[in-house]
């Protein structure tokens, strides 16, 4: 019997399920015992899905407190000695996952975005630096296996309910941390590029990104963007489709000027239709659309939104 | 105040080879750059020392030796003396190994305060910071997009970190690590005219496992904790393709696709 642990972080409890699809695809032939470990966060969403949900209240544990989670998280594995855990790459995630791993000298993969179980020999799969291929990564040594998933690559299929057994953590040793949180403010967010439903997306071809609102917005969507468009500072990060932006599943994409880099395609999920604009047709993006223009990606929108209204006033 | 700024050179992503016998990035055939997240902790650590002239700024990087005229073009920025872990044994070390490595030599610089970048353009991880503060024994924080200047002091600072969905000011105790991203706002100046050619040699120190003593297995691609072992191409679910040239017949063709598809 496999024991794994799942972090739960406040506030992501529904994308959270998405770790026990992983868990799934790490042990697929074994008995699997999931822990999800709670720290001052609400469990409705995974009570009756993971076998046993550990609770900590303590509300002077304060968010982003690397050094007094880390301690928590060590303490319990040497409770309960895992073979596995398994991180949200939120950005709270992304902080103190490293830190357990080093404290329990483990090795830790980031992004995993498919897993593989030959007999035992688990390949943790993420797309290599070059963009152009995936690369397997093996944990090494006594373990844990430790991996963080960004949100939406993975999807929870399960529908079997389990009764779970509800576990107070009393008597855990931990610090807390010389840090204070002073204040928040709730960033300005237009749209989530997750939610919508049509994306008219901008890359390194598509010189002007402002003009693909107007097509967006006669599609009823977003613009989102490749991180060639991102790092050059023109479009904020929020917006990002990819490896290291966030993984989407709208039901149309239209890829205007977009190489199809592994990293970029990795954030495209289940997606039913895709359009690509390039000027070299046979790009990688070209391959995964179903339908190709192939030519200058704005005087194409330009057209296109013209011919749109010309069907409105029909 | 003595700062320490953790600083990696990063292939310039669109240029770079990969050696797939051994599944590593080959850096001594690649153009290097600085890691853009740390260029803005070098903005920082140098916009504080000119507000406080006495401030001490140490760099420490592990790299391939390739790198050295780019480090000497950072100590001609003003930094005080810059640090490079650099030793074949050390080739193809993964974070676990890279944190251990660094954290080894920064323990025995004094320092108030670890600045570093929060990603690295080329993994991607923001594995480094996190397992240095663990290794060290530090508060830590990622994210950072602003820090307070007047409230940067020897015993604590107030920092700004970016969430997903809301930015949340800390005040932190120091010494502690810092994490900055690409967000903030502090430049690296150029080199100065007159200094382009300044000598900086005794500033400049090399640390290879002669110095660190590590035994060769806890080190490089045996000492790492993961490993690399296929790579292999991603089987796309291609689709049945029509390519149209962006004229009136193509724009009927994607106007008709759209339509019956309910889109519009
Ligand atoms: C660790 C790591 C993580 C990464 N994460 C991401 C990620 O999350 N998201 C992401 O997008 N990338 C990511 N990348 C980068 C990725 O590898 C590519 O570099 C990037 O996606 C390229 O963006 P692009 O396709 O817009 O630009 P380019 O690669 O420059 O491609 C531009 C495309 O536009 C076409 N074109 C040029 N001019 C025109 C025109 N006038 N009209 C139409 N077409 C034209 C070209 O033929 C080409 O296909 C990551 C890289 C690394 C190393
Ligand atoms: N080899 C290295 N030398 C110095 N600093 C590093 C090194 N690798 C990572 N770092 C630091 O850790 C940060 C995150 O890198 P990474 O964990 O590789 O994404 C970088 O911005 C650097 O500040």
């Amino acid at each position: 019997m496999k024991k794994v642990l799942v972090y739960v972080e406040d506030g992501y409890a529904q994308e959270s399920l998405s770790l026990l699809e992983a868990v799934r695809q790490l042990y697929p032939d074994q008995h699997v015992e999931t822990y999800a470990l709670l720290i001052n966060s609400d469990a409705s969403a995974i009570d009756g899905v993971c076998d046993v949900l550990l609770t900590l209240e303590d509300g002077t544990l304060q968010p982003f407190d690397q050094k007094g989670l880390c301690d928590v998280f060590t303490s319990v594995h040497t409770r309960y000695s895992f073979d596995a855990i398994l991180f949200l790459a939120t950005p709270m995630g992304r902080c103190i996952a490293p830190s357990v791993s080093m404290r329990l000298e483990t090795g830790l993969v980031a992004d995993v975005t498919a897993i593989a179980n030959d007999d035992g020999q688990i390949s943790l799969i993420r797309p290599a630096y070059s963009g152009k291929i995936m690369a397997g990564i093996r944990i090494k040594g006594e373990g844990p296996v430790m991996m963080s998933i960004r949100i939406g690559v993975f999807t929870y299929q399960g529908t079997d309910t389990v009764q779970s057994t509800n576990i107070g953590l009393e008597g855990l040793d931990y610090r807390h941390g010389n840090i204070k949180v002073m204040g928040t403010k709730e960033k300005k967010i237009p749209y989530d590029i997750r939610e919508s439903d049509v994306l008219i997306s901008g890359g390194a071809g598509c010189s002007d990104m402002e003009s693909l609102q107007d097509l967006a917005d006669l599609l009823g969507g977003h613009v989102s963007a490749s991180r060639a468009v991102v790092d050059k500072g023109i479009v904020p990060r929020a917006i990002q489709v990819g490896q290291s932006g966030k993984t989407v599943s709208p039901s149309l994409y239209i890829a205007l000027g977009i190489h199809g880099a592994l990293q970029h395609v990795e954030g495209l999920k289940d997606i039913p239709h895709i359009i690509s604009v390039n000027t070299n047709k046979d790009a990688p993006i070209c391959s995964i659309s179903d339908i190709v223009v192939e030519g200058d990606a704005l005087p194409f929108v330009a057209k296109l939104i013209r011919r749109i209204k010309e069907g409105q006033q029909r | 105040m003595r700062i320490v700024c953790v600083v990696k050179f990063v292939p310039d992503v669109d240029n770079f080879t990969y050696n797939y016998e051994t599944h590593t990035i080959e850096r001594e055939h690649s153009p290097m750059l600085i890691n853009p997240d740390d260029a803005r902790a070098l903005g920082f650590a140098l916009t504080m020392k000119k507000r406080e002239p006495q401030t001490c700024i140490e760099v420490v990087t592990m790299a391939p030796r390739s790198v050295i005229p780019q480090l000497e073009d950072i100590l001609r920025l003003g930094f005080d003396s810059a640090t490079l872990i650099s030793d074949q044994l050390f080739a193809g070390s993964d974070t676990y190994v890279t944190s251990k490595l660094l954290s080894s030599v920064i323990r025995k610089i004094p320092y108030d305060c670890i600045l570093s970048g929060t990603h690295a353009i080329d993994g991607d991880t923001s594995h480094v910071p996190s397992q240095i503060a663990q290794s060290l024994d530090l508060d830590h924080l990622n994210f950072i997009h602003h820090i307070e200047e007047e409230r940067f002091t020897c015993s604590s600072a107030v920092v700004e970190v970016e969430g997903e969905s809301s930015y949340t000011t800390f005040e932190i105790a120091l010494p502690a690590l810092l994490s900055l991203t690409r967000e903030s706002a502090y430049r690296l100046p150029y080199v100065r005219y007159k200094n382009l050619n300044l000598d900086v040699s005794e500033r400049l120190h090399i640390l290879t496992n002669e110095q660190l003593g590590f035994d060769p297995a806890e080190v490089g691609l045996s000492g790492s904790r993961t490993q690399v072992v296929s790579t292999h191409t991603k089987e796309h679910m291609t689709r049945r393709k029509k390519v149209v040239k962006s004229d009136d017949e193509g724009i009927e063709v994607i106007y008709t696709f759209l339509k019956s598809n309910g889109f519009i």
